[in-house]
């Protein structure tokens, strides 16, 4: 009986014991993946900023400007960009709009990020582009990628079009979360004018036909929580100039906006709460799940080698008694 | 013998667990019916 039991105890330490290494390496990297149809919405402000009035073309500062980013799982061109592909493919539209103390529209640019799903690596199909321009991303944007590690990375930057290196600055604490700090400066670079101008009758053609070109600069900041790799926090110090050309009135360069851009307090809270829930999910697959299994694995492996001695030691006591009995027989003269 | 079985079936059992829950995956979902905002919210 016990011999039986020793067996169903290795199958069973065997079992997790494959398991541990199994969950790690070949199930997390196929499971971990963005949902297609993820959807979510993030409100950063300045207070103050520098806003320009295209009436009077010259900068005021105001009180406050608002930035509403979200982003849309687009779960059909998801579909299509995979079939495409053959990968896992997100494919994110997003829209970052602006909006002036008055709640007007200073701005609005539209996005779509296609992305494999795993390894948040740029995936060109399914229509990539910014505010209509048809790009060619290299690097991230928005997401690092699971289990971030301490090191530079690409990032895609929206305005430019182009992706540049974002750096690691250190490991922070972050309201009880441990954080990557990365920064990212976009020095002063000419930029496209956007599609929709805040103002009736001005378009990028008409500024672009004056020779007034856009200049930008940002100093962009984001604490990555490195599990999920997911930020938890972003800033950014940007900076924006019409410069040149007939439309400013003999000046060579005007501020169109000037803002430290922040996170709202309760758009970090609830990602905060988001992302610690999310870690969990994480971790359970990098590490409590494989070292949880791999300790039992061990602890049945354990236990079935004791049972299986004790029963050939039973065995081997039973047939020793059996034999002495045998000895003991009163021996019949013959 | 039994011993090299037992391991073996627990092997096996192993490797079909996790073949088959990464096999069936995730569910995709639908793409999500709210709009790209262009007002601001009030709360996330």
């Amino acid at each position: 009986m016990r011999r039986k039991a020793s067996l169903v105890l290795l199958a069973f330490a065997v079992f997790f014991a494959a398991l541990a290494p199994l969950v790690r390496w070949y199930a997390f990297p196929r499971l971990a993946k963005i949902p297609p149809s993820e959807y979510q919405t993030a409100v950063l402000e300045a207070r103050p900023a520098t806003l320009l009035d295209y009436a009077t073309m010259k900068p005021r500062t105001v009180s406050k400007v608002s930035i509403v980013q979200t982003l849309r799982g687009n779960v059909g061109a998801a579909e299509k960009a995979g079939k495409e592909t053959g990968r896992d493919v997100v494919v994110w539209d997003a829209l970052s709009y602006i909006q002036g103390p008055d709640g007007k529209m200073v701005s609005r640019i539209p996005e779509r990020y296609v992305f494999d799903a795993h390894s948040q690596d740029p995936v060109h199909a399914g229509g990539e582009h910014v505010d209509g321009d048809a790009v060619r991303r290299e690097g991230i944007e928005y997401k690092w990628p699971f289990l971030t590690e301490k090191r530079d990375y690409r990032y895609f930057d929206a305005q430019t079009r182009t992706s540049a290196p974002i750096h690691y600055k250190g490991t922070r604490q972050f309201r009880g979360l441990t954080v990557y700090y990365f920064e990212q400066t976009i020095p002063w670079t000419k930029v496209p004018l956007p599609k929709t101008m805040p103002v009736d009758g001005v378009t990028p053609e008409t500024v672009r036909k004056a020779g007034t070109s856009r200049w930008y600069t940002t100093k962009r900041m984001f604490w990555v929580e490195p599990t999920t790799g997911a930020p938890v926090n972003g800033q950014e110090i940007h900076r924006e100039e019409l410069r040149g050309g007939t439309l400013l009135g003999g000046r060579d360069r005007v501020a169109v906006f000037s803002g430290h851009v922040k996170m709202r307090e309760d758009y970090i809270a609830h990602t905060v709460k988001m992302v610690s829930s999310q870690r969990q999910l994480v971790l359970a697959f990098t590490t409590y799940l494989p070292w949880g299994f791999g300790v039992l694995g061990a602890g049945l492996l354990a236990l079935a080698l004791l049972l299986e001695a004790r029963g050939r030691r039973e065995g081997a006591l039973g047939q020793g008694v059996r034999r002495r009995l045998v000895n003991l027989r009163p021996r019949v003269p013959s | 013998m039994r011993a090299l079985a037992a391991a073996a079936i627990g092997l096996a059992a192993a490797l079909a667990l996790v073949f088959t829950v990464t096999a069936i995956g995730a569910p995709g979902g639908t793409t999500s019916p709210k709009p790209l905002l262009t007002t601001v919210p009030e709360h996330p």
